[in-house]
């Protein structure tokens, strides 16, 4: 097994186009709370904490995570390196299990990076113009969850491209659903039931994003019932592409 | 040694593989033909657990290719050339392979020498030419030093020096004792290094054996005769039940042996310039074997379907 994920770790490091999204995840973000640190703020104090703020760039770095898993598993199937996958290693559980691995390993590295590029230099500008913030309670659970949320959209990016075995149907199902699609969807929903709390069923944004929030109101799901709402609906994904992986013909 | 029983496999209403059952023996190569879309690749697919068949099994020295620890020191293979990340170097395309069956680097550096591609190591897939590809893949179903190797058109795109290398290298693995099956529409290649010879059409088996075997069975065969008397000689073999086609230089008998002509022809006083037993070609033969489930068919060039009609 740990030949296979050093594999799969060497073909994922052996890739342009996925190291250039990872970087992207990492750098995308730091450079604009860097510069936001520069210019937005010029005296006194910011009234949140740094790391609240560096929440709200997490799901970006989510995302781009997210097309990191896609691309660790439709560029197999695109270039067609799946044949030799799956004649080098025969057990194809043992396969996905090494790419789920793989993805959050490098997903939970990649979002810590970001997390240290965003949080010093913005700390040590910000310092030095004796401008303050705050450090506060839930920092530590934000934290936490960037690298929950993280991880789990670039396993839901691997499973995605497991499932539909190309990289535009896949990383388009990635993108659109959180970002439009969702929003549609449970607007709609919202309207037809006459409910407008509807939308903390909305798997990504009402659940996935939201687990990177400072504070919770009553009305939406707690952060605890956020995370099982949020990796239930992953698992279903996670599940049908292991099945689908493990049945289809290469 | 490769044991295939009962295979089937179908997609859809379609069989593409139909109860095939053959065996490869160490030490020879056997060649696996047949026309386009006969089940060659999807037969070879199904050995390695790529695809699923519906039936049957096919195992190396007893044991499924699924139940083999570290399957590449056992079973080499390659199924297409273009199966490499184009963006990633012929070197770094090989060691994630060997990764996965706890093959040294040592390996992969050596491997690339063996196909003559040391040179071209960390040269990025993408720019390689067909038969550098080819020469990837040979290089990746040798990475783990097999007793089995499985070929899908090892020739394909290569240079008549490829070729013949690639040929030699078949060779040199059966003379070590390795069990060789590949698959080729060269057939004149084919014919110069296959010891045994698989042949299915429409995903049955049509024959299996020995290359002689095919050959008597599906070769035509004809004695070529040069003689001054050739017109006394033809009718004393059609006397005979034989049957003549008159070329240039003399003619040719069918169904009727060598042996039997030189005979008519001394005793009857007749001279021979030339009297030699004539063999087709295993393409000949091939297509012989192979007509009645030939799929896809083009049409005869001696009415020019490439001709525009006049205006």
């Amino acid at each position: 097994m740990i030949g296979i994920l050093k594999s799969e770790l060497f073909k994922l490091r052996t890739t342009r186009a996925t190291l250039i999204v990872a970087t992207f995840s990492v750098v995308l973000p730091a450079i604009i709370f860097s510069l936001t640190s520069m210019f937005a703020f010029s005296n006194g104090e910011i009234g949140d904490s740094l790391v609240s703020m560096v929440g709200n760039f997490v799901p970006l770095t989510g995302l781009l995570l997210g097309v990191v898993g896609v691309l660790c598993s439709t560029q197999e199937y695109s270039q067609g390196t799946i044949r030799i996958t799956l004649v080098a290693t025969p057990n194809r559980l043992k396969v996905f299990v090494a790419k789920l691995l793989t993805t959050m390993l490098v997903s939970v590295l990649s979002v810590l990076l970001m997390l240290l590029l965003c949080l010093v230099p913005s700390q040590l500008i910000l310092t030095s113009r004796n401008i303050t913030f705050e450090v506060i309670g839930s920092d530590l659970r934000v934290l936490l969850s960037a690298i929950i949320l993280s991880a789990f959209l670039a396993i839901l990016g691997l499973s995605l491209g497991l499932i539909f075995k190309s990289s535009p149907g896949a990383i388009s199902a990635l993108l659109l659903w959180p970002t439009i699609l969702e929003g549609m969807v449970f607007g709609l929903l919202s309207l037809a039931f006459k409910d407008s709390n509807l939308f903390k069923f909305a798997p990504i944004q009402g659940n996935g994003f939201k687990l990177v929030s400072t504070f919770f109101n009553s009305d939406e799901n707690s952060w605890l019932t956020s995370l099982t709402y949020f990796s239930a609906f992953v698992g279903v994904f996670v599940v049908v592409g292991a099945v689908l992986f493990s049945r289809r013909d290469a | 040694m490769i044991v295939v029983e009962n295979l089937t496999k179908s997609y859809g209403s379609k069989k593409a593989v139909d109860n095939l059952s053959f065996s490869v023996t160490p030490g020879r190569v056997t060649g696996f033909l047949g026309p386009n879309g006969s089940g060659k690749s999807t037969t070879m697919r199904c050995m390695l657990g790529l695809d699923k068949p519906d039936a049957g099994i096919a195992t190396f020295d007893g044991r499924q290719y699924t139940e083999i620890d570290s399957p590449l020191t056992h079973v080499g293979s390659l199924l297409d050339a273009g199966d490499a990340h184009k963006g990633r170097t012929a070197r770094n395309h090989l060691r994630w392979i060997a990764m996965t069956n706890g093959i040294s680097a040592s390996r992969v550096d050596a491997v690339l020498q063996m196909v003559g591609m040391q040179d071209a190591a960390r040269t990025r897939v993408g720019k390689f030419s067909l038969g550098m590809r080819q020469r990837l893949g040979l290089a990746v179903a040798l990475l783990g030093d097999p007793k089995v190797v499985i070929l899908d058109e090892p020739a394909n795109g290569l240079d008549p020096e490829g070729i013949r290398w690639t040929r030699d290298v078949m060779r040199h693995l059966a003379n070590e004792g390795r069990s060789v099956l590949v698959s080729s529409h060269q057939l004149v290649e084919l014919s110069l290094v296959a010891d045994d010879l698989v042949v299915i059409g429409q995903g049955k088996l049509i024959s299996s054996g020995p290359i002689g075997n095919f050959m008597t069975q599906h070769a035509k065969t004809w004695v070529r005769v040069v003689s001054p008397q050739f017109d006394a000689l033809a009718d004393l073999v059609r006397a005979q039940g034989g049957t003549v086609e008159r070329t240039p230089d003399g003619g040719d008998f069918h169904a009727i042996s060598a042996i039997t002509v030189g005979n008519i022809a001394a005793a009857n006083n007749i001279v021979l310039h030339e009297l030699s037993p004539q063999t087709g070609s295993l393409e000949e033969a091939f297509l012989d074997a192979t007509d009645a489930s030939v799929e896809y068919r083009g049409q005869s060039t001696t009415t020019n379907v490439w001709d525009a009609p006049q205006p």
